[in-house]
């Protein structure tokens, strides 16, 4: 009986979803058959102008223009009245409340980072993308400068990991791979995050992007299929890159004590980065996250060939196993030496 | 009576040097980088990265040059290296047996040093182990860490980067095990200094009557 009405409560919310989807399209067009073009730029300035395909694959297309600008009147814009704009606390009040506790609160509005007609879900966006809107008021160069005076390879980790990595807290984090290639024949050229078109260029027979390592279609990528998308593609022009991210994204900017620990990172073992996904771009301007069978990154030279985590090799046994041979090392002197001082006398004897 | 042999020839003193100090450099260095959050000795993870590529640089290219010096110039490495038929069979157990029990006893030792036999057989066994194997395994090791993506199909060849720093960190603390036995060695001259002054002036100085004193033959340098 429960179960019935679980179901029952289920289909209505999809009905009023779909619904809204339906109703909130035609809708949106019509806002888009201006709003979407450029020469809007001209009536009011740049702010007025959604990429409409952006637009479309944000969960706010969904809810139509409406719902959040709802005092435009069908006289929009001849009644010369500024439509209104629903503030994100409306719909996203956990998320404000969360937010105001942290540090960053006082620093930055939602619209400073988040840009409401293009908002991505965290699964489809990429570290470099969040680390473009910190970089936005955080300039590059003083983030790396204040890390070095704590953290080794500061430019390196900032350049591998989304600041969010560390400044926020989330239970745990994966790792997140993406296809990074550089123009052929520029073996010392800066490899940079392959385009949609590029890796389409990988699949001249056509289908889905991930197809180009998800080789069975199956929607996640096994190591088998890792390794050989590795060993296939020319490897000084192509590669894939991993970036660490937390799992679950939430707005508690802080300064997490932990990560001052490196083996928060730095670890070996099973706990250790099993989780990862391997990130291709989509049609909309953001990413589609498939999941990789676990121990790809542990499996480094498999997982992202050009990338060597520190620790990631490391092992208590083995740790153990080195001490026991210096030790071994150690006693022979003073196993030795201790025997030796004591018949002393029997090479005086002998010597006289 | 005493008198002084050239036991040392220069090329070989400086290579023995160059090595102990790039060993070192390289033991300490190691440590900061594998244990990096109990070790800070040399300020920044990367500057004891930075040391540590240097000297293992500097290591293996001296390692190089001593091969050649020896192979090629000197002509003489199977000689004082190459362990005889008997050495294997006879000599390292009379070697061991001396070590560990005549030593005490007073009696004397087995080997007698000259510079075409420096090497007694329990020596030139543990020199070759290290010198032909584990030498050329940690540098082959080390090079590959520090070229991971060329390196590539060799580490693939070997079974990954575990298995690379696994056994560059194994090499490196037997190394680190040799160097307490070599350094004690030394010491079982006929003084405790006698084996460490021709290391550095190429001069051994010995008893005509010492030849056959107990321990008078140590681990010498190669």
């Amino acid at each position: 009986m429960r179960v019935y009405t679980m179901l029952l409560i289920l289909a209505a919310l999809m009905a009023s979803i779909t619904g809204a989807v339906w109703g909130a399209e035609p809708e949106n067009d019509r806002c888009l058959a201006c709003h979407g073009s450029k020469d809007i730029i001209k009536m009011g300035g740049e702010r007025l102008l959604i990429n409409p395909v952006r637009f479309a694959a944000t969960t706010h297309s969904f809810i139509g223009c409406k719902t959040c600008h709802d005092s435009v009147t069908p006289q929009h814009p001849r009644d010369g009245a500024k439509p209104s704009k629903a503030s994100c606390r409306e719909c996203h009040a956990p998320i404000q409340a969360e937010y105001a506790k942290s540090i960053h609160s006082a620093k930055a509005a939602c619209n400073d980072c988040h840009n409401p007609h293009e908002v991505k879900s965290p699964m489809a966006v990429s570290g470099d993308d969040i680390n473009a809107k910190c970089a936005k008021c955080h300039d590059a160069r003083k983030t790396i400068k204040s890390h070095t005076k704590w953290l080794p390879q500061a430019d390196l980790h900032i350049e591998a990991l989304p600041c969010i990595t560390c400044h926020t807290g989330s239970k745990d984090y994966v790792i997140t791979m993406a296809i990074e290639n550089r123009p052929a024949g520029a073996p010392k050229g800066d490899f940079k995050l392959a385009s949609l078109d590029e890796l389409s260029r990988l699949l001249p027979q056509g289908g889905d992007i991930s197809r180009v390592i998800d080789k069975d279609g199956n929607g996640s990528i096994s190591l088998k299929e890792l390794r050989e998308f590795n060993h296939s593609v020319n490897r000084r022009d192509m590669r894939l890159w991993g970036m660490m991210t937390p799992e679950v994204v939430t707005h508690s900017y802080q300064i997490l004590d932990n990560r001052w620990d490196c083996t928060f990172c730095h670890a070996s073992g099973p706990k250790a980065m099993q989780t990862s996904y391997v990130a291709f771009p989509d049609k909309s301007g953001g990413d589609t996250r498939l999941p990789v069978e676990k121990g790809a990154i542990l499996d480094i030279l498999y997982g992202t060939p050009d990338f060597y985590m520190l620790g990631s090799t490391r092992s208590t046994p083995l740790n153990i196993l080195g001490a026991l041979i210096i030790v071994c090392g150690l006693m022979f002197p003073l196993v030795h030496g201790t025997l030796r001082l004591l018949t002393r006398k029997n090479r005086k004897e002998h010597q006289q | 009576m005493k008198h002084t042999i050239y036991m040392t020839p220069m090329p070989v003193r400086i290579w023995h040097w160059l090595n102990a100090f790039g060993i070192v450099t390289l033991t300490v260095t190691g440590l900061q980088i594998r244990f990096p959050e109990y070790v800070n000795i040399f300020g920044t993870y990367k500057a004891a990265i930075r040391l540590h590529n240097t000297a293992g640089t500097v290591v293996s290219i001296s390692y190089a040059l001593w091969f050649i010096y020896y192979l090629f110039v000197a002509g003489t490495l199977s000689k004082l290296y190459l362990p005889t038929a008997e050495d294997i069979t006879h000599g390292i157990f009379r070697q061991a047996f001396f070590y560990f029990y005549n030593y005490f006893l007073g009696r004397p030792n087995p080997h007698h040093s000259t510079p075409d036999s420096k090497f007694n057989p329990l020596q030139k066994v543990a020199y070759l182990m290290i010198i032909i194997i584990l030498l050329p395994l940690v540098i082959v090791s080390g090079f590959s860490l520090m070229y991971v993506a060329p390196m590539r199909e060799l580490i693939l060849l070997i079974g990954g980067i575990k298995t690379l720093v696994s056994s560059h960190f194994l090499i490196a603390c037997c190394f680190t095990a040799f160097l307490f036995v070599h350094i004690y060695l030394a010491t079982l001259g006929h003084t405790p200094l006698a084996h460490f002054k021709p290391m550095w002036s190429g001069w051994e100085e010995e008893d005509d009557e010492g030849e056959q004193s107990p321990g008078n033959n140590p681990a010498k340098q190669h």
